[in-house]
């Protein structure tokens, strides 16, 4: 039987397909909305052309971060050497959720980062002056909403490369329980980093629209940024130790 | 642990859906303490002068809506563990 040697092959190609093509979609969304800003921006304050284009750009660059995570995860499907035949359904299962992890783990941060990019662009055109606290607090605005999809990022690295082969001799009941927990453990992380990541992302974005306003409550807005974002993370978290538990405890 | 095709299935169903509850699970509570943090910004900025209440209130909220979370981590630590 052919299909008995080929299906690792099938699940690594259809998981680097579903990583980049999921992983593409709010990342393109996230650096189109900065872009759009930055755009209105310079036609507000012409005058501050350059640390708009600056913002912009650099925004648009830390909004890119979880679509070359999604990127990289593919690569590595495609060329990262899993053309093997031996590991059995445990080695097929674990690429095919290593590419759903990373692909749906993406779209919430990389929207998160765009709305946050967003708003940093619109501020820096209503107060040029403070242009840079402003990236400043974008930057780590989005750092923190991608802090999800490195989660993400890890549980797909770990599926690729720390899931066992699969023993000879294992009923067929065991094999598709394992076979099946470690797709569950992709889906865990990869939906559970959605709602954390644009939520920290809608955090951010209204810190930094609050900041062009109110240029002196810098500080106080900028704990309760971290305060806020450190609770939305909790479910990210909760999803990562279910994620290691079905991958490691099952 | 031998284990029938029959009861293989039933336990892989239940792996699958502790995966795709705690994930669904977290769509919500983050998007919405992201709200409420966001809010909160957005007021103390307005009105620094009641930082405090409007910080008590942003972790006061955020508590609320992080219970749905919770739920799904102890549904899906049911489903892992006790199935």
């Amino acid at each position: 039987m052919i299909l008995s040697v080929e299906y690792i092959r099938i699940a690594a190609y259809l998981g680097a397909g579903i990583s980049v093509g999921l992983g593409a979609i709010t990342t393109g969304i996230g650096s189109g909305i900065i872009a759009g800003e930055g755009a209105i921006g310079i036609m507000k304050q012409p005058k501050a052309n350059d640390q708009l284009f600056r913002t912009m750009l650099i925004g648009q660059a830390a909004a890119q971060t979880a679509g070359i995570f999604a990127l990289v995860i593919s690569m590595l499907l495609i060329y990262g050497g899993f053309d093997i035949t031996e590991g059995g359904w445990f080695r097929a299962a674990a690429l095919l959720s290593a590419g759903l992890a990373m692909g749906i783990g993406a779209l919430g941060p990389s929207l998160g980062a765009g709305y946050s990019g967003g708003e940093a662009c619109k501020s820096v055109a209503r107060m040029p002056k403070h242009g840079n606290a402003i990236m400043g607090n974008m930057l780590i605005g989005q750092a923190l909403s991608q802090t999800s999809a490195i989660f993400a990022l890890v549980v797909s690295l770990l599926l690729l490369y720390s899931v066992p082969n699969q023993p000879a001799g294992l009923n067929v009941g065991k094999i598709l329980l394992k076979s099946i927990s470690l797709i569950g453990a992709g889906m865990a992380i990869g939906l559970g980093t959605i709602g954390p990541g644009a939520g920290i992302g809608y955090v951010a974005g209204k810190a930094n629209d609050m900041m062009g306003r109110f240029p002196k409550e810098r500080s106080m807005i900028m704990r309760t940024m971290f305060l806020g974002a450190a609770v939305s993370e909790s479910t990210a978290i909760y999803s990562l130790v279910i994620a290691f538990l079905l991958i490691f405890a099952v | 642990m031998e284990l029938t095709l029959a009861q293989g299935i039933v336990k892989a169903a239940a792996l699958l859906g502790a995966g795709m509850c705690m994930g669904m699970g977290a769509l919500g509570p983050g998007i919405g303490e992201g709200f409420v943090a966001g809010k909160a910004c957005e007021g103390i900025a307005r009105s620094p002068e009641n930082a405090s209440l409007i910080t008590r209130t942003m972790l006061v909220g955020q508590a609320v809506s992080e219970s749905t979370g919770i739920y799904s981590l102890v549904i899906a630590l049911l489903l892992i563990f006790s199935t």
